[in-house]
C-alpha cells in the first residue's frame, strides 16, 4: 500500500529551482515558435531541440550481472564436491583447467574456464530461511526496521549507472512471477532508502515492460508533438509552481522515449538463434543471453532470476541433476562471450543464491537449508580468475579456512566494481548506515 | 474494566451516542439526519456551523502560533478556482465541470461564504460517500488484485463502507463494529469482511488492526520488542494475534461470517534470546485481560455450555468469553489512540501529511508537528460523538487548508503547513476526472478505474515520486487512448471544440475544462500555435486534450 523513501543521495536537480533562467528559456522559445510561423513545414515539435539520447548510453565503467539462484543450490552439486563420502551424494568430482582443483562432474564445462573463475567455498551466513536469506544476502546485511537497505543493483545502479542514459540501469529479469517467498521479496520496497528511481525496472518472460510500444493509431510526428506540447505545460507548471512533485513527473516522462527506443533489447525474439542455441532453450538460459545484451546496450546491473527452483527439499539429487548442468552452461557461455567481446574485465558476473543446503538427507531425498557453509562463484570485472578461497572440513558440515559472511561478500563485490564499500550513506535524520557496516574486509585474494 | 497505564481515560457518554447511531439506522432520511449526526443534545443552543467554527478557529490559532514559533512567513489565500478545484477534488473525488467551476466563480463576489456553503453542499452528496468510501477502503483493505474488488463488492464490504459514510456512523462504532464482526442486523453484514478477506491469517489480522485503528505500526514487534520505539512491545503483537486467534472463517447461509471458539489459541513466543512467553491477551497501554490458561499437558475441552446464542438468526454461536469481545470492549473501546489516529488520518488526507508523519506510525519516535492541536482536536474528535464529517468540514475550512500550492521562499518544513502540500490524484481521482474533462460526466467506467488502480496505487505516500511506468501507461496505454476517443458525443469536450469558431475559445474553454483556470498568454500562445499548425481537426483536439491530461497540473492536487 505504502512505500517507504528517504530522499538522500539524489544527483541535485536543477529542475524546480525556479530560477529566472527557464523563464528565459520560455521566451526564447516562443519567439522561435512564433518565427517557425504557421506557414512552416515540418512537426510542431521539431520546434524544440530534442537531444540525441541514443548518443549518451555507452560509457566505460563497471557493469555486472548477478544469476540469483534463488531458493538456494547445494554446494555438493557444484562448487565443493565431497565424493565418495556420506555427504558427497552421487556425483563424482572432476579434474578442471586448475590443477588440483576438482567440482561436480555436473559441470564439465566450468571445469575449463575455471582459471577465469574466482569460487568462494567458505561462506557462512547467519538467516536460514528463504526470505531472510534473501533480503540479507541481496542488501547486504541483517534487517533495521524501519530502514530499509538498498538492494546490490539499486547501489550499483545509482553510483556506477547513468541516469539520463534511456536504457532502464537497473534490470531484474523474471520470467517467473511465482516463487514463494521470492515472490513475496518481490513485492517489498528494493530500492529502500536511495529511492524509487533506483529500483529495477522488471521484465522478462511475458512480462515484457507493459505500454512500451506506441500504438498503432498513433503516428510518430504525433507521439512526438504531443510529447512537446505535453512538457512544454508541464514544465512551466513545475517551474512556476516549483514543484517537486512536478519535477519527478515530468522526469519519469523524460524516461519515456529512450525506454521505448530500447524496446527491442527487451525481446529476446530480436536475439539471434545461433546465440539462443548456444544457451539453451531454458527461460533461466534465455534471460542471461538477454542480460548480457542488456549490459552490452548499457545497462549497468541485471539480476537475473527464474522464481526459487533450487529449493530441493524432495529429490535433491535429481533436480540438481537438471539444474546444475543449465547453469554449468549458462555460465560458461556468458564468461567466454564477455571475454570475446572484451567485456570481461569491465563486467562482474555473479552466481549465487541465499545460502546452501545440509551435508545430511531428509526423509523425502531432499537437503534442506543450510547456512553455515557454502560456496558461490564470480567472474570478470575486478575478480581474479583462477582462485578457489577458503574450505570447508572433509564432510563439508562446518568452514574450515577463509570464512567469508555478507559483509565480507559485498565489501569484495563492492572493491571489486570500483565502489567504496565503507563509505557512509548522507541520511538527514536517520541513523548512521555505512555500504558495508562494521568495517568488514574484502577478500584481497580474489580481487585484481 | 483494565485501566490505561500511560494515557487518560477519556470521558464519553457511550449512552447518548449508541442510541444516536441506533435513531440513524431506523430513520428513512438518512442524508438528512447525517447532516446533524454527532450534535450533542446536551447543548442545543449551538448550531452546528457554530460549533465547527470553533474547530477551525482552533486549527487557525495553532497554526498561525508555529508560524510564528518557525518564524515562516505563510503562502498567501489560494485563488477561488484553485479552491473550487481542491475541493472537488478532495470531497468528491474529481475535478469540477466546466458548469461547477463557472457556477461558483459567477456566485457573487463574497468569497468565504460561497467557500463555506460549497463544503455544505458537496459533504451532502453521493459522490462524497464514494470517494470516501474509496479512501477507507483503501486504508483499511489496501490496494489488492481486481478480483479482490469485486469479492469486497460481492460481499457487502463497498456498500457497508458507503452507507457508514452516508449516515457519517460515530467513527468508535463504526472500528467496534468491523473488529466485532457480529452484525445486529442483516444490512451491517458487510463488516465482516475485514476480518474475511484476511482469510484466518491472525499476524496480518494484528498488523492491519494496528495501524487502522491504534495508528501505529508493529511489525517490528513480531519477533523482539520494537528497537526504537519502546512502547511497543512484542507481547503486544502476540497479545493482538491472540485476541484474534480463535475466530474462523465460515462462509455461512447468508454469506461470510467469523465464527469464534471458546478454546484454544495458546502459545508461547520466543524473543531473539530464545526466551519464551505466553501470549498474554495485551496491547499497548492496556493490562493483559484475564483468562483461565490451562496447566501444562493439560487439554481444554470444547463444550455447549461454553456459549452462546448469535446476534443473527443465522449467525455463529458465540462463546461467553469471547476474546474479540474482550479485546473490544475494554482495549478498544474509549482507547484515547482510537481517536487520535482518526484524527491524524482525516488530516493527512486533507492536509498532504499527518500532523505525526508518516500517519500511521503514531508512536514515540515520531513526534507531532503540533502537539497541542493534535490533542485538543482528538478530546474534541471525542467529545463530540466521533464526528468524522465535523473533522472533515472543520479541517477544509480552515485558512491553511485555503493556502497556495507554491512553497514561498525560506519554508523548506512541509510539517509547517505553511503551504498547501500538494500530491498525487489517486487512481479513483483520476480515472474519474479524465471521463468528466473528456465527457463531461463520470460514467464510473470500471475498466479504466481498474487500469488507474494498477498504476496509480499509492494514497498517501511519504513522497511524491512518479515513475516511468506511469509515464508509459499514460502514453501508450489503450485505455487512455479508447477515452480519448470516446469523446465524440456533441456536448462532450472534443465536438464541442471542433465547433467552436477561433483557437482562442478552444484554449480557453480547455484549460477551464483540464484546469480549472484561464490560460496565461504564454500558454495561449503556445496551444494555439499547436492548432494552427495541425488545424482544429478532432485528432489534433485530442492530441491537446492528452497533452493537458498527462501534464503535472493534472495528475497533482495542489
Amino acid at each position: 500500500m505504502k512505500t517507504r523513501h528517504f530522499p538522500l543521495n539524489r544527483k541535485p536537480s536543477d529542475r524546480s529551482c525556479g530560477s529566472t533562467e527557464h523563464t528565459l528559456h520560455r521566451r526564447l522559445f516562443l519567439q522561435g515558435a512564433m518565427a517557425a510561423g504557421v506557414a512552416s513545414t515540418g512537426s510542431f515539435s521539431g520546434l524544440f531541440s530534442v537531444p540525441a539520447l541514443a548518443d549518451v548510453a555507452k560509457k566505460s565503467g563497471k557493469k555486472c550481472i548477478l544469476l540469483w539462484l534463488c531458493g538456494a543450490p547445494s554446494q555438493f552439486e557444484t562448487w565443493d564436491p565431497k565424493p565418495g563420502t556420506e555427504t558427497g551424494g552421487p556425483f563424482q568430482a572432476i579434474e578442471t583447467n586448475l590443477p588440483g582443483v576438482k567440482i561436480s562432474s555436473l559441470m564439465p564445462q566450468c571445469a575449463t574456464i575455471m582459471d577465469k573463475l574466482a569460487v568462494i567455498r567458505s561462506m557462512k551466513t547467519e538467516p536460514g530461511e528463504h526470505f531472510q536469506g534473501i533480503d540479507v544476502l541481496t542488501r547486504g546485511d541483517q534487517p533495521r526496521p524501519p530502514f530499509t537497505r538498498p538492494i546490490l543493483g539499486s547501489v550499483i545502479a545509482q553510483q556506477l549507472g547513468q541516469l539520463d542514459s534511456p536504457v532502464p540501469q537497473f534490470v531484474l529479469l523474471d520470467p517467473c512471477p511465482e516463487g514463494n517467498e521470492f515472490k513475496q521479496f518481490k513485492a517489498g520496497n528494493w530500492a529502500g532508502w536511495l529511492g524509487a528511481e533506483y529500483g529495477p525496472i522488471r521484465a522478462g518472460g511475458n512480462y515484457s515492460i507493459p505500454n512500451i510500444n506506441r500504438l498503432d493509431e498513433i503516428s510518430q510526428v504525433d507521439h512526438a508533438d504531443r510529447e512537446a506540447l505535453r512538457k512544454f505545460l508541464s514544465s512551466k507548471f513545475e517551474n512556476d509552481q516549483r514543484s517537486e512533485a512536478a519535477a519527478s513527473h515530468n522526469a519519469a516522462f523524460n524516461r519515456v522515449n529512450g525506454l521505448m527506443s530500447c524496446a527491442p533489447l527487451f525481446d529476446l525474439k530480436q536475439l539471434p538463434e545461433k546465440d539462443r542455441q548456444r544457451y539453451g532453450g531454458g527461460a533461466f538460459a534465455q534471460h542471461a543471453l538477454q542480460a548480457r545484451h542488456l549490459i552490452e546496450n548499457g545497462s549497468t546491473f541485471v539480476m537475473v532470476a527464474n522464481g526459487m527452483p533450487w529449493d530441493n527439499h524432495v529429490f535433491q539429487h535429481e533436480m540438481h541433476q537438471m539444474l546444475v548442468p543449465e547453469l554449468d552452461n549458462v555460465l560458461y557461455q556468458l564468461v567466454s562471450d564477455l571475454e570475446d567481446r572484451g567485456m570481461l574485465q569491465d563486467t562482474l558476473v555473479i552466481a549465487m543464491g541465499e545460502f546452501g543446503r545440509t551435508p545430511w538427507l531428509n526423509e523425502a531425498r531432499g537437503r534442506d537449508h543450510y547456512p553455515k557453509a557454502w560456496s558461490l562463484a564470480m567472474a570478470g570485472g575486478g575478480i581474479r580468475g583462477g582462485v578457489v578461497h577458503g574450505a570447508t572440513d572433509p564432510l563439508g558440515f562446518e568452514v574450515v579456512e577463509g570464512q567469508v559472511d555478507n559483509r565480507n561478500l559485498f565489501a569484495t563485490i563492492f572493491e571489486a566494481l570500483g565502489v567504496d564499500p565503507h563509505q557512509e550513506y548522507d541520511l538527514p535524520g536517520l541513523p548512521t548506515f555505512y555500504r558495508v557496516e562494521e568495517d568488514a574486509q574484502p577478500i584481497r585474494e580474489i580481487l585484481v | 474494566m483494565k485501566g490505561f497505564n500511560n494515557l487518560a481515560k477519556p470521558q464519553l457518554n457511550h449512552g447518548c451516542l449508541c442510541l444516536m447511531a441506533l435513531l440513524l439506522f431506523l430513520s428513512n432520511d438518512l442524508s438528512l439526519m447525517a447532516a446533524e449526526s454527532g450534535t450533542n443534545g446536551e447543548r442545543p443552543a449551538e448550531t452546528v456551523a457554530e460549533k465547527v467554527q470553533v474547530v477551525t478557529e482552533k486549527i487557525n490559532d495553532q497554526l498561525a502560533l508555529g508560524y510564528r514559533e518557525q518564524q515562516v512567513e505563510p503562502a498567501g489565500a489560494c485563488d477561488d478556482h484553485v479552491f473550487v478545484r481542491r475541493l472537488f477534488l478532495d470531497l468528491v473525488g474529481r475535478i469540477p465541470t466546466q458548469e461547477e467551476l463557472s457556477g461558483f466563480l459567477q456566485g457573487g463576489s463574497d468569497s468565504k461564504g460561497k467557500r463555506l456553503r460549497l463544503i455544505d453542499q458537496l459533504l451532502q452528496t453521493e459522490e462524497h460517500f464514494i470517494h470516501w468510501a474509496d479512501l477507507f477502503d483503501t486504508l483499511l483493505m489496501g490496494r489488492a488484485a481486481d478480483e479482490k474488488y469485486t469479492q469486497r463488492r460481492q460481499h457487502q464490504w463497498r456498500a457497508f463502507l458507503e452507507n457508514s459514510i452516508r449516515v457519517n456512523q460515530p467513527w468508535n462504532e463504526f472500528v467496534e463494529e468491523i473488529l466485532l464482526a457480529r452484525p445486529v442486523e442483516e444490512t451491517r453484514r458487510g463488516g465482516n469482511w475485514f476480518l474475511y478477506e484476511r482469510n484466518n491469517d491472525y499476524q496480518q489480522i494484528a498488523e492491519a488492526v494496528a495501524p487502522a485503528v491504534f495508528g501505529i505500526r508493529i511489525e517490528c514487534a513480531q519477533c523482539h520488542d520494537h528497537m526504537l520505539v519502546d512502547e511497543i512491545k512484542q507481547s503486544h503483537y502476540w497479545g493482538l494475534v491472540a485476541f484474534f486467534n480463535r475466530g474462523k472463517n465460515e462462509y455461512g447461509k447468508a454469506g461470510p461470517q467469523i465464527k469464534e471458539s471458546a478454546i484454544g489459541g495458546f502459545s508461547e513466543f520466543a524473543d531473539l534470546l530464545g526466551d519464551s512467553s505466553p501470549n498474554l491477551l495485551t496491547f499497548l497501554e492496556v493490562d493483559a485481560v484475564a483468562e483461565q490458561r490451562p496447566g501444562k499437558d493439560k487439554k481444554q475441552v470444547d463444550a455447549d455450555e461454553l456459549y452462546e446464542s448469535g446476534t443473527l438468526e443465522n449467525g455463529p454461536r458465540v462463546p461467553t468469553f469471547s476474546r474479540r469481545e474482550k479485546f473490544v470492549h475494554e482495549v478498544v473501546k474509549g482507547h484515547p489512540r482510537v481517536a487520535r489516529a482518526l484524527v491524524n488520518r482525516v488530516w493527512a488526507l486533507l492536509m498532504g501529511r499527518g500532523i505525526v508523519h508518516p500517519y500511521d506510525e503514531m508512536d514515540s519516535m515520531h513526534e507531532p508537528s503540533h502537539p497541542e492541536l493534535l490533542d485538543w482536536l482528538s478530546q474534541d474528535f471525542r467529545e463530540n460523538g466521533y464526528n468524522v464529517r465535523r473533522l472533515v468540514r472543520a479541517i477544509v475550512s480552515s485558512d491553511a487548508y485555503q493556502l497556495a500550492s507554491r512553497r514561498p521562499e525560506g519554508v523548506d518544513d512541509p510539517a509547517t503547513f505553511a503551504y498547501y502540500l500538494e500530491r498525487s490524484l489517486t487512481a479513483e481521482q483520476l480515472a474519474r476526472s479524465s471521463q468528466i474533462a473528456l465527457l463531461g460526466i463520470n460514467h464510473r467506467d470500471a475498466g479504466l478505474n481498474a487500469a488507474f488502480r494498477q498504476q496509480f496505487p499509492d494514497l498517501l505516500p511519504n513522497e511524491q515520486i512518479a515513475n516511468v511506468k506511469e509515464s508509459l501507461f499514460l502514453s501508450n496505454s489503450q485505455k487512455i487512448h479508447d477515452l480519448l476517443a470516446s469523446s465524440k458525443e456533441p456536448a462532450q469536450l472534443i465536438p464541442r471544440l471542433e465547433k467552436m469558431t477561433t483557437d482562442h475559445q478552444r484554449v480557453n474553454v480547455l484549460f477551464e475544462v483540464m484546469f480549472a483556470r484561464k490560460p496565461d498568454p504564454d500558454e495561449l500562445l503556445m496551444v494555439a500555435s499547436f492548432l494552427s499548425k495541425r488545424g482544429a481537426t478532432a485528432a489534433a483536439l485530442r492530441q491537446v486534450a492528452w497533452s493537458m491530461l498527462t501534464s503535472a497540473e493534472f495528475r497533482y492536487n495542489h
